[in-house]
């Protein structure tokens, strides 16, 4: 089966804040916040990606999303090769992949009432005007926001977090897309209404067939959406299998650290020390072999020499890691 | 019960063009000596407005309209300024929601630390010095790093140094605003650490706010949720978390994601607060309530239902019955239909 949207050996190089010794020594210092990424995400499926602040998670997003030139590397569409897309010839691209972003009220135009923002893609997309209605009508039910009259005429100031990024969510649903691709959808909302925003981004995802990749930190939270889960760190996927065997089995020390670090919410929890230390290390000045070295409490000489490559584990899971 | 602050119907309203906002509006509950309490609640239900009113940094508009919070035998509500001015920072310390970009971005952070400790505390430079040191080291942060600058300090580093500097002059209560929401989980559950140790090695209490029951469930010893202004539940983590009497608490606990509970739909609690400006009578949530019956035109008292339990809820008895209900989806979503919450 042809992936719905893929990624071969992504790298993204930033320009690093360049010292004026370095300028006069002709260094150029590049960070790579995405340092040879590859996925693959199939209609039907969810993929979640995790990992700590800084990680590369969002610029991984937007390479895919093609908003982000890539320093090297693929993204592929149903099976095709869209990096080398320019200009117009990315347009039919752009419809059939949408993004959702993490905080609602910066992502709708606060002068535009609902009805208009969900028209404007459709507009975009070249959809026959009187199709539009139908159309609106369809993704408002599919988020679960009815009747659609209650809220289509109103402006974004008018409604809770929580439903406003269901129109979000409505609008990116709109033009029918392949694939969607969410940041943090709801890490700006409250709790309670957290679950509702969740359980439809599940359920369009079923009903559509969409191939979804969603970004967070939060495990218990990727866990509830995703079948499938790729740990990132600095700029590398470290670990990656389906959701469920991962928390249950984490292979790399690193995922491990993740899942002892997530709150849940019960009293009796395991209040043991993290197997990690420290924070992140500085991007420019990683540690040579494994980039997890200096914070891993099974670290050995041979993770100073060699850098652990992602290998194949188990069926369907891979881990960068020595003893893996 | 040896309880270091007291707050009893404690209201605080802001003044606005188009009345007043009952931000806080009648909140009782106690901190005991050597305890962390999480204040939870949704955004905008009063948490942070509570904690600064407790501190005395209100902004002008706010005021303390009814009540009382007695800290270490006095009501700090009818203390003088100058009085409470000597309490602020000596006795009760105060991290707010925003400390952490708070950090003044041109100053080192040790001269930051200084001024505080020479300011607030009337000690030498001297002495500050080696005082700030051991501030750093109390929070697990390297003395050296002093004479860094807040953009070289990651956001959990930033958050460590807000600590540090309010407990500067050894409070007895330190108030903290989220102090953990911005940080992912890791450095979140580090920061969680270094509170915990501070407040079992300082013997101090603190109120730890956050709108994250996992938080709560992790790092306190109690709990105060609280809802559209006034407290609905409160007690010891374990009794609260484990079996809630509010709807509003059992909800908040199933709306969650957890790592160990597999599978099935999240549920979550539809509808959203109610205004402040013009809270309605009787119970405030009885608009987004699956059990709300005749009675809950009348606002429910805060009642200690069981040992140190307590709940406003008309329904508190009935909880054990309630609880498996409020575990499914449907028992919210079929008020969700006739109610008219929708904006
Ligand atoms: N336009 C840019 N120029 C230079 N560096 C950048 C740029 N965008 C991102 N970076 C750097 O790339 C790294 C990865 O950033 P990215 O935003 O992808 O992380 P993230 O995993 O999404 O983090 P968060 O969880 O905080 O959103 C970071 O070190 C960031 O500072
Ligand atoms: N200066 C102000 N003037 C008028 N109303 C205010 C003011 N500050 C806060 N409010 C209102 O008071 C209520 C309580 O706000 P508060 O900041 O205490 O909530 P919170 O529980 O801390 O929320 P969050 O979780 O979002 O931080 C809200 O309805 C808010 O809109
Ligand atoms: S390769 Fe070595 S340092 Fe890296 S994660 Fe594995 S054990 Fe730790
Ligand atoms: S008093 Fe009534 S409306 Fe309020 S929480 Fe209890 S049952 Fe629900
Ligand atoms: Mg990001
Ligand atoms: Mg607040």
């Amino acid at each position: 089966m042809v992936a719905m949207i893929a990624a071969n050996d992504l790298v993204k190089a930033f320009p690093a804040s360049r010292r004026m010794r370095d300028v006069l020594r002709g260094h150029r210092p590049v960070l790579r916040a995405v340092n040879g990424v590859s996925l693959e995400v199939a209609a039907g499926r969810a993929l979640g990606i995790v990992g700590e602040s800084g990680c590369g998670k969002t610029t991984t997003a937007r390479l895919l999303l093609r908003l982000e030139e890539a320093t090297s590397g693929t993204v592929l569409f149903e099976g095709q090769n869209v990096s080398a897309l320019r200009g117009a010839a990315l347009l039919p691209f752009r419809s059939r992949v949408q993004l959702v972003f993490q905080n609602p009220f910066d992502a709708m135009n606060p002068r535009f009432t609902i009805r208009r923002s969900l028209t404007e893609p459709l507009r975009n997309f070249g959809l026959a005007p009187e199709e539009w209605e139908a159309r609106i009508r369809e993704a408002m039910a599919r988020v679960r926001l009815d009747p659609p009259e209650a809220y289509l005429d109103r402006h974004p100031h008018e409604l809770s977090g929580g439903q406003l990024q269901r129109v979000v969510l409505a609008r990116a649903l709109v033009t029918h897309p392949r694939a969607i691709i969410a940041d943090e959808p709801v890490s700006m909302l409250d709790v309670s209404v957290r679950a509702g925003v969740l359980n439809v981004l599940r359920r369009a995802r079923d009903e559509l067939q969409l191939a979804a990749i969603y970004i967070s930190h939060d495990l218990a939270l990727i866990r509830y959406v995703c079948e499938d889960v790729a740990v990132m760190y600095l700029g590398r996927i470290v670990e990656s299998g389906p959701t469920a065997e991962v928390i249950a089995a984490p292979a790399h020390p690193y995922t491990r650290a993740l899942v002892a670090a997530v709150p849940v919410p019960r009293v009796d929890q395991d209040r043991g020390d993290l197997p990690i230390k420290g924070g992140l290390p500085d991007q420019m000045n990683q540690p040579s072999g494994c980039a997890f070295r200096d914070r891993c409490p099974a670290a050995f000489a041979r993770c100073a020499e060699e850098a652990p490559p992602l290998r194949t584990i188990a069926p369907g899971r891979h881990a960068a890691c020595h003893l893996a | 019960m040896d309880a270091l602050l007291s707050v009893r119907d404690l209201a605080v309203h802001y003044r606005t063009a188009v009345g007043p906002v009952r931000a806080v509006d009648g909140a009782s509950f106690d901190v005991p000596a050597r305890s962390i309490v999480g204040l939870v609640g949704e955004s905008g239900c009063g948490k942070s407005t509570l904690g600064r009113a407790l501190m005395g940094v209100m902004p002008r508009s706010a005021s303390i309209a009814a009540g009382s919070a007695v800290f270490e035998g006095r009501d700090l509500v009818t203390l003088s300024p100058a009085e409470r001015r000597k309490l602020l920072w000596r006795r009760m310390a105060f991290v707010p929601q925003t400390a952490m970009n708070a950090l003044d971005p041109v100053q080192r952070l040790g001269a930051q630390m200084l001024e505080v400790l020479v300011e607030r505390g009337g000690l030498s430079r001297a002495a500050a010095g080696a005082r700030a040191a051991e501030l750093f080291a109390l929070v697990g942060l390297d003395a050296g790093r002093l004479r860094d600058w807040p953009h070289q300090f990651s956001g959990g580093m930033r958050q460590r140094a807000s600590i540090a500097l309010a407990l500067a002059l050894n409070p007895a209560l330190l108030i903290a605003d989220e102090p953990v929401t911005a940080l992912d989980v890791i450095v979140q559950r580090q920061v969680l650490d270094v509170m915990r140790e501070l407040q079992s090695r300082l013997g101090l209490s603190m109120i730890l706010v956050t709108h994250d029951v996992a938080v709560v469930a992790y790092a306190c010893d109690r709990v105060v949720v609280m809802y559209a202004g006034r407290v609905v539940e409160s007690g010891p983590v374990r009794a609260v978390l484990e079996a809630p009497l509010h709807p509003y608490t059992m909800g908040l606990m199933n709306a969650f994601p957890d790592l160990e509970r597999a599978g099935g739909e999240l549920v979550p609690i539809e509808g959203s607060p109610p205004s402040l400006l013009h809270p309605p009578a009787g119970c405030r949530f009885a608009a987004r309530c699956p059990f709300v019956s005749s009675r809950c035109t009348e606002d429910p008292v805060l009642v200690e239902q069981s040992a140190d339990h307590h709940v406003a809820c008309w329904r508190a008895a009935e909880a054990p019955a309630l609880r498996p209900l409020a575990s499914e989806a449907t028992t919210w979503s079929n008020i969700a239909k006739d109610a008219t919450w929708s904006r």
